[in-house]
C-alpha cells in the first residue's frame, strides 16, 4: 500500500506543481487520471525517487519513501512519460543492462527473466535490433519490460499510452492488466478510457490537487440522472454555455453535442444521458475551474 | 524576406549567451596579451604592442581560435531547428530556400562579425592602460586595425564561417560540425608544419587560409622599425590568398545551398540485407516473474561492471573518438617523420625523441577526448533522456561515477599504446629498432595515464557540479588557459597548479640520465594531486545528479548526509594522503631547496645587477693557476669542490682589494685568502670583498683557496638541477670556483625585463674602440692564460674528464680519482664531465683523438673521429699547428643542452646534437662532420686567439669557427652541399633580424648575436673567400695567429681580423670588405627575364634582364639605398641551382658581369639552349628575396 501525506513540490521558478496532495493507493491498478500541466508527472517522479518533495511523505509499506530512495528503488518498476534510448544498443542488451542496474547480479536468472519480459511484451522478434529504430508502441512495450524487472511491488507508469494507436493501446492495456493483481500499479494518463478499462480505483488530479478519488463504478453512480445531452449548431454552443452547466463538448457529424450536468432535467431538447467515466472526469474538472 | 530573416537571425544572435561569452572571453583574452608580460602575440623586445605587425598578428591568431565561435553561430543556424523540432514550422512556411538559408546565414556572420570587433576594441583599450611600459607603445594609426580587421580578419571569418556553415548543412549536427572544426585544425597545424620549410614558404602563402603564411611572407624579413611603421603592401600572395579563400567561403555558400533540402529525406534503404536471424522460439510465456533481484556488494560489482561496459560502449563505438584519434595519429605521424634537428637535418627517431614528440603532438588528443568524454558521460543519461529509467533502479550512485573516471583513464591507455605502435611502426620504417621501448612504457604509457586520469577526475567533478555539458567543458578550457596563463605570471608551483599542469608535470630526458630526480619528484606530485583528485571523485559521488533535481544548492545541502560513513572515510584517507605528500613535497621543494620560478629569478639578476655592477671597474689581479679538486658524487647529485687559485697583479699599481664572487648555487664552505680580510660581505649574492692587509704590489702573486658545495638534495618543483646528474655530469669552472671582480655574464638582456625590473634599459658590450676593454679577454675577465690541475673523483664505474693530460687514474674503495694537468697555459674555462662511457680512440699524427659516448649512441661516432682527422689536416695545414697531443668529444644528457661547446683539448657535445644526426643520406648535409669542425675549429679560434671582450669578439671566435667548418666541408664534399647549407643561413638570418631587441651591429661590431656571428658570418666568410680566394682568407688568418696566438693582454679585436684580411685582398676588394664587416649591407637581385635565341653559329644568345639594388641598413632596420656595381655571378643552366637532379654538369655558362643599380640587360652566349638562368644563382649575396634571382628562359 501506497501513502501519500501532504505532499507538497514547489519548483525552482515557483511554480507549485503539487498542493498538499495525500493519497492512499491500494493493491491493484490505480488510475491517475488529470489534464496536462495536473502534477501527474511530478507525483510520479517523487514517487519513483526521482525527486524530492519540498515537503510531505511517502511511504510504500514500510519504506520511507523520501528517506530512503534506495530501499524503494528495490521494489520500483518505472515507465517514465518519456524515455530515450542509446544509440546502437539493441532492446536485448539493454534490457539486460537494466537487469543488471536492477539488481538480478546472477547471468542465468537474468537471462531467463529477460527473455520472459521479451517474450511477455512481445518484443522477441526484434530483440536484436536497435532501439533507436523502435516504433513508438514497441518502445513503449521496452519500457514496460523494463518496468517489470525483477517482480516489482510499486509500477509507476506515466502517461504510457500517449501516442500508441489503438491497437497498440490494446495490447498495451492487456498487459498492463495481466501484472496489476498483486502489486500495486500506477497508472497516470489523461486518457479517460485508459482507466475505465482497466482501474479498480482512481483519482482525479487537478492543479496539483487531488480532486477526486473513488472506484470509477461509484463514481458513475454518482452522476446518474445528472447528466444531459443536446446536440446543436456551434453558433449556438456560447448561448447554450452561458445557460447551463455544460461540462464537455464534442463534435459529432459536423454539429456540437454538449454534455450538461443538471440534477434535473433542463428541458430545452435535452436528453437524459448514461454518464461514462468520461462525465465523471470532465464534471470534476469543470467543478475544480469554478472552484479556483 | 531576406532582410528581414537576416535581421531576424542577428537580433537572435545578439541575444544569445554564447555571443556575450564570446565577446567577453575574446576581449579578455586580447587584453591580457597587449596588457600582461609573458604573453604578448607576434612580441619582440623592440616592436610595439600595438604596431601594425602586432595589430595584424593578434587578429590573425584570434580568427583561428575565434573559429570555434562562428562556428557555434553559423552551424546553429541550420542545426537548431533540427534540434528544436522548429524546422517543420519554419520550412513549411513561405520562405524561399535562399532566403532562409542565406538570411540566416547573414544574421549570424554579422554576429560574428560583430562580436570579432572585440579583439581590435581589447587592443585599443589594452594599449591605453597606465601600466604599460611607453617604450611598447607606439602612436594609434586607425589605418592598421582597418587593414587587420577588414583584409584579414573578415575575408578568414567569412571563409571559415561558410566553409563550416556548409559542413553543418550537411551534416545536421553540432557534435559533427565541431569535430570537422578540430580537424581542420589539427590538419592546418600539421600543414603549417610542413609550410614553415622555407621551400614551400610561397605555395604555403597561398594554401594557408588564414592568411598567417601569406602575412609571414610579406614580412617575413621585417625589422623592429618595419613592424612599427609600415603595412605589408597588399599585393602578390597577401592579396591572393584574401581573394582566393573569400572565393572559396563562396563557394562552400552556393554548396551549402546544393546540399540544404527543406524536406526531411527518408532513411537510405539498408545497403545490407538484414540477416535473417536463427528462429530461436521465443520461451514459453511464464506469468510468474522471477525475483531474482539481490542487493549488496556482489550486485554492485555487477552493476559496475556493466556500466563500465556501456560506457565503454558509448566511447569507442563513437565516430568522435575514431576522428579524435585518427587526428592525433596524423599528427603525431607528421612530427615523427619530420623528427629533425638543426639545419633541418634528420634525426635518429630514439625511443625518447619519440616520446617526446608523442608527448609534443599526440596527448592534446587524450586531454581532448578526456574533456569532451567526461561531458558525454556525465550528462549521457539526460542527453538521451534515460535518466529517468536508470536513475530509479536500485543501483549505488558509485557504481555510475567511477565508470565514468575508470572508462576513460581504459580508453587513456587505448590510445596511448596506439601511439606506441604508431612510434614503433615510424622506427621500423626508419629502418631503426630501439633496444629500449621499455621507455614508452615508464617513461610515457603510464605517467601519461596517471596524469591524463588525474585531469579527468576533474573534467568529470566540474560536469557533475555544472548545470549543463557545454558549461562543463567550457570551464575545461578555461581550466587549460588559465594553466597556461600561471605558470607565465609567475606561478609555478605544481602544489597549486592542479595535477601540475594539463598532462602532469614535464620532465626532461636524457638517454644517459633518464628521467633523474625530475622523474622521482613527478611521481610525488602525481601521488599528491591524485589524493586531491581522489577526494574531488568522492565529491563528485555525492553531488550525483540523481533524479530529476539538477539544481546544485539542494545536492549540496545533502552533501554532508552523503559524506557520512564509507564515503567520508575515504575523503579523509585522501585528505590525509594529499596533506603528507604535500609536506613532503614542500620540505624538498621550498625546505631542502629554494623555491625559484622564472621571476624570481629575473629579480634576483637585477638586484645583483644594482648592486654589484659598479664594481666592475674595480682594478683586479689576475688567475695564472687553477687548481681543482672535485669530489663528485653523481648518484646524490653533488659535489665538494675544494680548490686554489695563485692570481698575480697584472696592473701597474697596487691592488689593495679582492672581489670574489660565486654562482648562486655554489655554497660557500671556506673561503681563505691570506693576508687579507673579508670588508664587505654580500652573503645573498655571494659576493665578498677582501681587503689587503698589505696591497699586492704590481707584479705580485698570491693565492686563495676555497671550498664549495654545489648539488640538490631531494627534488625542485621544477628547473631541477642539470649539471651534476646520476650520469652524465657536466659542470663547468664557474659553477664551483669563484670569479674575481664583476663582469657583466648572466645579466638580464632584454630591454622590456630590464626596463620592468627598473635597470637601465640597455647593457651593452664595451666599444671596439674602448682601449681598456682589449685587457681582458671574451672568456672572463677573471684571467689570461692559466695552468690547471685538476682532480676529479667520481664512482668507479664512470669516466672523469677535464681538460688537461691525464697523468694519474686510481680506483679505490668504489671511487675513481684521475688527475689532469695542462702543459701549456690554456684559457681559464674547463669543463668536469663523468658518466658511463663507452670509447671510440684513434691515434692520428701524433694526436690521440677520442669520442666518449652513450653505448646507445654509437652512430655517428666514426664519423666524428673521420671529422676530426679531415680537421686537423685542413687547419694544421692552413692556419697553424695544432697545439695539444689529444683532442676529446665527450656525450653529454639532452637535458644540460642542446648544444657543443669547445674547451681546451676537450669537447662536450650534447646527446641531441650530432650523436643523433642521421646522416646515413648521403644527399643530406652531413652535420656531424661539419659542427665536429666547428668545434675543433675553436681550437684555434678560442683557445689559440681569444678576442679582447668588446663588440666584435665574437667574429674572431664563432665566426672564424662557421668559416673553418665551411672549408672543412667544401674540401670535403665540394661546394654543393655549402649552398644548401648557406641557404638556411641566409634565411634564418635575414628572419632573425626581425627579432633583434636591441640593435643590429655589422660583423666587425657583433655584440654575441647569434644570428650575425653565425649566420651572417657564414655568409660574409663564404663570399669573402669566393671574391679574394680562400687562400688569401687563410694568409690573413695565419697573420692573425702569428700576431695573437697565447698572448695576454691587450687581446686582439675584430679590427685586427680586418686589417689582415684588407692587406690581403687587392685594392677592388676593400669597398667589398667594407660592406661586408663594416656596414650592414642588403641587395636585392632579381631577373625579370630571360630569353634564349639562336644564333646562326648553332649557339644561343641568352639575354637576361636584371634589376639590381643595393642597400645599407643601421642597426633599427631603416634602410637607404646604396650604389651597386659589383662584378656578380651570371650563370645559364639545365637545371635551376639546389633543385634534384642538379649536378656541376648542368652548368651551361657561368661568368662574372658587371652588375649596376638598376635595370640592365646582360647577354650571355651558351652553347645549348638553358632552361634557367640568372644573377648570384648560388645566392652568395645577401639578398632579401634569394628566390627571384633566377628564371626560367623562354
Amino acid at each position: 500500500m501506497l501513502t501519500i501525506k501532504n505532499l507538497t513540490h514547489i519548483y525552482a521558478n515557483g511554480v507549485k506543481a503539487l498542493d498538499n496532495v495525500s493519497l492512499t493507493v491500494p493493491n491493484g491498478m490505480f488510475g491517475l487520471l488529470g489534464p496536462n500541466g495536473a502534477g501527474k508527472s511530478t507525483l510520479m517522479r517523487t514517487v519513483a525517487t526521482l525527486q524530492t518533495p519540498t515537503s510531505g511523505s511517502v511511504t510504500f509499506d514500510d519504506i520511507d519513501v523520501v528517506r530512503q530512495p534506495e530501499l524503494l528503488r528495490r521494489v520500483l518498476g518505472y515507465l517514465p512519460q518519456d524515455f530515450g534510448v542509446y544509440p546502437r544498443v539493441s532492446a536485448y542488451d539493454m534490457l539486460d543492462h537494466m537487469a543488471i542496474l536492477k539488481g538480478i547480479a546472477n547471468g542465468r536468472e537474468r537471462k531467463t527473466e529477460v527473455e520472459r519480459l521479451l517474450a511477455q511484451t512481445n518484443l522477441w522478434d526484434v530483440r536484436r535490433k536497435a532501439l533507436a529504430g523502435f516504433s513508438g508502441g514497441m518502445r513503449q512495450r521496452f519500457g514496460i519490460a523494463q518496468a517489470l524487472i525483477g517482480a516489482p511491488r510499486l509500477i509507476i507508469v506515466d502517461e504510457p499510452t500517449a501516442g500508441l494507436d489503438p491497437e497498440e493501446r490494446n495490447r498495451f492495456l492487456n498487459l498492463l492488466a495481466e501484472i496489476g493483481e498483486n502489486v500495486v500499479v500506477i497508472l497516470s494518463t489523461h486518457i479517460v478510457e485508459d482507466v475505465a478499462d482497466l482501474c479498480p480505483a482512481m483519482a482525479i488530479i487537478a492543479g496539483g490537487k487531488i480532486v477526486k478519488t473513488g472506484a470509477p463504478e461509484t463514481l458513475m453512480r454518482e452522476l446518474d440522472g445528472k447528466i444531459w445531452t443536446k446536440t446543436v449548431a456551434a453558433s449556438e454552443l456560447e448561448a447554450l454555455k452561458a445557460k447551463y452547466t455544460v461540462i464537455s463538448t464534442r463534435l459529432y457529424a459536423g454539429r456540437t453535442v454538449a454534455h450538461v450536468l443538471a440534477d434535473a432535467d433542463p428541458g430545452d431538447g435535452f436528453t437524459a444521458h448514461q454518464g461514462g467515466l468520461g462525465d465523471v472526469y470532465f464534471a470534476t474538472l469543470h467543478a475544480t475551474r469554478r472552484a479556483a | 524576406m531576406f532582410a528581414k530573416i537576416a535581421a531576424f537571425e542577428l537580433r537572435y544572435q545578439l541575444k544569445n549567451p554564447v555571443f556575450w561569452v564570446a565577446v567577453v572571453a575574446f576581449f579578455l583574452l586580447t587584453f591580457a596579451t597587449v596588457t600582461v608580460d609573458n604573453v604578448h602575440i607576434g612580441d619582440t623586445a623592440n616592436a610595439h604592442l600595438n604596431g601594425p605587425y602586432a595589430v595584424v598578428e593578434t587578429h590573425l591568431i584570434w580568427t583561428l581560435f575565434f573559429m570555434f565561435v562562428s562556428t557555434a553561430f553559423v552551424a546553429n543556424v541550420v542545426v537548431r531547428d533540427d534540434e528544436t523540432g522548429f524546422g517543420a514550422l519554419i520550412k513549411s512556411t513561405r520562405v524561399t530556400k535562399a532566403a532562409y538559408l542565406y538570411g540566416r546565414f547573414t544574421g549570424a556572420f554579422i554576429a560574428g562579425l560583430i562580436a570579432f570587433l572585440a579583439v581590435p576594441s581589447a587592443m585599443l583599450v589594452g594599449s591605453m592602460m597606465p601600466w604599460i611600459d611607453p617604450a611598447k607603445i607606439g602612436p594609434f594609426r586607425p589605418g592598421d586595425y582597418l587593414f587587420a580587421y577588414g583584409m584579414m580578419a573578415v575575408p578568414t571569418l567569412f571563409l571559415l564561417s561558410a566553409g563550416f556553415f556548409a559542413l553543418a548543412t550537411v551534416t545536421r549536427s553540432m557534435m559533427a560540425t565541431y569535430v570537422g572544426v578540430i580537424a581542420f585544425m589539427i590538419i592546418y597545424t600539421i600543414a603549417d608544419l610542413v609550410g614553415a620549410k622555407p621551400e614551400y614558404m610561397v605555395p604555403a602563402a597561398y594554401l594557408d587560409p588564414f592568411g598567417l603564411r601569406a602575412f609571414g611572407l610579406a614580412t617575413r624579413y621585417f625589422t623592429s622599425a618595419d613592424r612599427n611603421s609600415i603595412l605589408p603592401a597588399l599585393a602578390g600572395p597577401l592579396i591572393y590568398n584574401r581573394l582566393i579563400w573569400t572565393g572559396v567561403g563562396f563557394a562552400f555558400l552556393a554548396l551549402a545551398y546544393g546540399l540544404f533540402h527543406f524536406e526531411v529525406r527518408g532513411a537510405k534503404a539498408s545497403r545490407k540485407k538484414a540477416v535473417a536471424a536463427p528462429e530461436v522460439e521465443p520461451p514459453a510465456l511464464i506469468h510468474v516473474a522471477s525475483n531474482a533481484t539481490r542487493f549488496g556488494p556482489g550486485a554492485a560489482r555487477a552493476q559496475f561492471m556493466a556500466r563500465m561496459r556501456m560506457d565503454f560502449g558509448l566511447v569507442f563505438k563513437s565516430p568522435a573518438f575514431v576522428v579524435l584519434l585518427l587526428l592525433g595519429l596524423f599528427n603525431a605521424a607528421g612530427g615523427l617523420f619530420l623528427l629533425n634537428g638543426i639545419y633541418g637535418v634528420a634525426l635518429y627517431p630514439v625511443t625518447r625523441q619519440a616520446i617526446e614528440i608523442l608527448t609534443g603532438s599526440f596527448t592534446f588528443v587524450p586531454l581532448i577526448v578526456g574533456i569532451y568524454y567526461a561531458g558525454e558521460l556525465v550528462w549521457r543519461e539526460r542527453d538521451r533522456k534515460t535518466e529517468e529509467l536508470i536513475d530509479s533502479t536500485p543501483t549505488p550512485d558509485w557504481t555510475f561515477v567511477i565508470p565514468k573516471v575508470a572508462v576513460i583513464a581504459s580508453v587513456f591507455v587505448v590510445m596511448l599504446a596506439i601511439s606506441i605502435a604508431l612510434a614503433f611502426i615510424v622506427q621500423a620504417i626508419k629502418h631503426f629498432a630501439p633496444d629500449d621501448a621499455w621507455k614508452y612504457v615508464a617513461w610515457y604509457l603510464v605517467p601519461m595515464t596517471v596524469s591524463l586520469t588525474i585531469f579527468t577526475v576533474l573534467a568529470v567533478f566540474v560536469q557533475a557540479v555544472s548545470p549543463h555539458k557545454f558549461i562543463g567543458w567550457g570551464i575545461m578550457v578555461l581550466f587549460i588557459i588559465a594553466n597556461v596563463m600561471m605558470s607565465n605570471l609567475g606561478l609555478e608551483h605544481n602544489l597549486y597548479r592542479y595535477g601540475g599542469g594539463p598532462i602532469g608535470p614535464l620532465v626532461p630526458m636524457s638517454d644517459l640520465n633518464g628521467l633523474g630526480v625530475a622523474g622521482q619528484g613527478a611521481w610525488w606530485f602525481r601521488a599528491y594531486w591524485a589524493c586531491i583528485a581522489l577526494v574531488l571523485a568522492v565529491l563528485a559521488y555525492a553531488l550525483w545528479r540523481r533524479g530529476a533535481e539538477t539544481r546544485l544548492w539542494p545536492r549540496l545541502r545533502r552533501l554532508p548526509s552523503r559524506l557520512s560513513g564509507k564515503a567520508g572515510l575515504l575523503t579523509l584517507a585522501a585528505v590525509v594522503g594529499a596533506v603528507g605528500c604535500g609536506a613532503f613535497i614542500f620540505y624538498n621543494t621550498n625546505v631542502l631547496n629554494d623555491f625559484r620560478t622564472a621571476r624570481g629569478e629575473e629579480r634576483f639578476s637585477a638586484d645583483y645587477e644594482k648592486t654589484l655592477l659598479p664594481y666592475e671597474t674595480v682594478p683586479q689581479p689576475k688567475i695564472t693557476k687553477v687548481n681543482l679538486d672535485v669530489d663528485l658524487h653523481p648518484g646524490e647529485g653533488y659535489a665538494d669542490t675544494h680548490g686554489l687559485y695563485l692570481f698575480q697583479n697584472k696592473t701597474d699599481k697596487p691592488i689593495p682589494v679582492l672581489h670574489v664572487r660565486f654562482e648562486r648555487d655554489a655554497h660557500l664552505r671556506a673561503l681563505n685568502v691570506p693576508g687579507a680580510h673579508v670588508t664587505k660581505a654580500y652573503d645573498r649574492f655571494g659576493y665578498y670583498i677582501y681587503t689587503f692587509d698589505t696591497p699586492m704590489a704590481p707584479g705580485e702573486t698570491r693565492q686563495l683557496s676555497f671550498d664549495v658545495w654545489r648539488g640538490q638534495k631531494g627534488f625542485r618543483n621544477n628547473r631541477n638541477q642539470t649539471s651534476i646528474v646520476e650520469n652524465g655530469t657536466f659542470l663547468n669552472n664557474f659553477e664551483i670556483a669563484p670569479i674575481l671582480g664583476m663582469d657583466r655574464n648572466q645579466l638580464l638582456r632584454d630591454r622590456a625585463k630590464r626596463r620592468r625590473l627598473g635597470l637601465p634599459a640597455e647593457l651593452r658590450m664595451p666599444k671596439l674602440e674602448n682601449v681598456a676593454a682589449r685587457q681582458f679577454n671574451m672568456l672572463t675577465k677573471s684571467a689570461d692564460w692559466v695552468d690547471s690541475d685538476i682532480t676529479v673523483t667520481t664512482d668507479a664505474d664512470q669516466t672523469p674528464m677535464a681538460p688537461g693530460y691525464r697523468v694519474s687514474d686510481v680506483a679505490r674503495g668504489g671511487r675513481r680519482t684521475d688527475r689532469f694537468v695542462t702543459e701549456a697555459p690554456i684559457n681559464a674555462f674547463f669543463s668536469i664531465q663523468s658518466a658511463r662511457y663507452a670509447v671510440r680512440r684513434a691515434a692520428y699524427k701524433g694526436v690521440d683523438l677520442a669520442v666518449y659516448y652513450d653505448p646507445g649512441h654509437p652512430w655517428n661516432v666514426d664519423r666524428m673521429i673521420k671529422a676530426l682527422k679531415f680537421g686537423l689536416d685542413y687547419d694544421q695545414a692552413n692556419f697553424s699547428p695544432y697545439q695539444f697531443r689529444q683532442a676529446r668529444i665527450l656525450e653529454f644528457p639532452a637535458t644540460q643542452g642542446t648544444f657543443a661547446q669547445s674547451f681546451a683539448n676537450t669537447i662536450p657535445w650534447s646527446e641531441d646534437i650530432g650523436f643523433l644526426f642521421d646522416v646515413r643520406d648521403p644527399n643530406k648535409i652531413d652535420m656531424v662532420t661539419y659542427v665536429t669542425a666547428h668545434e675543433l675549429g675553436h681550437q684555434w679560434w678560442a683557445h689559440q686567439v681569444i678576442p679582447a671582450d668588446s663588440q666584435g669578439s665574437t667574429l674572431l671566435v664563432e665566426t672564424l669557427a662557421q668559416y673553418t667548418a665551411l672549408m672543412n666541408m667544401k674540401a670535403m664534399y665540394g661546394p654543393d652541399q655549402i649552398r644548401k647549407f648557406l641557404h638556411y643561413e641566409l634565411d634564418r638570418y635575414l628572419r632573425d633580424r626581425g627579432g633583434e631587441s636591441v640593435e643590429e651591429m655589422p660583423l666587425e661590431r657583433v655584440e654575441n648575436q647569434q644570428y650575425i656571428h653565425y649566420r651572417k658570418g657564414s655568409l660574409v666568410m663564404y663570399r669573402l673567400q669566393d671574391e679574394i680566394g680562400e687562400a688569401a682568407v687563410n694568409r690573413a688568418l695565419r697573420k692573425l695567429i702569428a700576431d695573437h696566438a697565447f698572448k695576454g693582454a691587450p687581446y686582439p679585436t675584430s679590427l685586427d681580423l680586418i686589417a689582415d684580411l684588407r692587406a690581403e685582398a687587392p685594392a677592388d676588394k676593400q669597398a667589398l670588405i667594407t660592406d661586408l664587416f663594416e656596414k650592414i649591407t642588403l641587395y636585392d637581385l632579381k631577373t625579370t627575364s630571360a630569353v634564349a635565341k639562336k644564333r646562326p653559329d648553332g649557339r644561343y644568345d641568352l639575354t637576361l634582364t636584371i634589376s639590381a639594388r643595393k642597400m645599407y641598413a643601421d642597426g633599427q632596420g631603416h634602410e637607404r639605398d646604396a650604389p651597386l656595381n659589383e662584378t656578380l655571378d651570371v650563370g645559364a643552366f639545365d637545371v635551376e641551382p639546389a633543385k634534384p637532379g642538379f649536378t656541376a654538369r648542368a652548368v651551361i655558362a657561368f661568368e662574372r658581369r658587371q652588375i649596376h643599380s638598376g635595370v640592365q640587360t646582360v647577354t650571355l652566349v651558351v652553347s645549348r639552349a638553358p632552361k634557367f638562368a640568372g644573377v648570384d644563382p648560388y645566392n652568395k649575396l645577401i639578398d632579401r628575396n634569394a628566390d627571384d634571382n633566377g628564371i626560367k628562359v623562354e
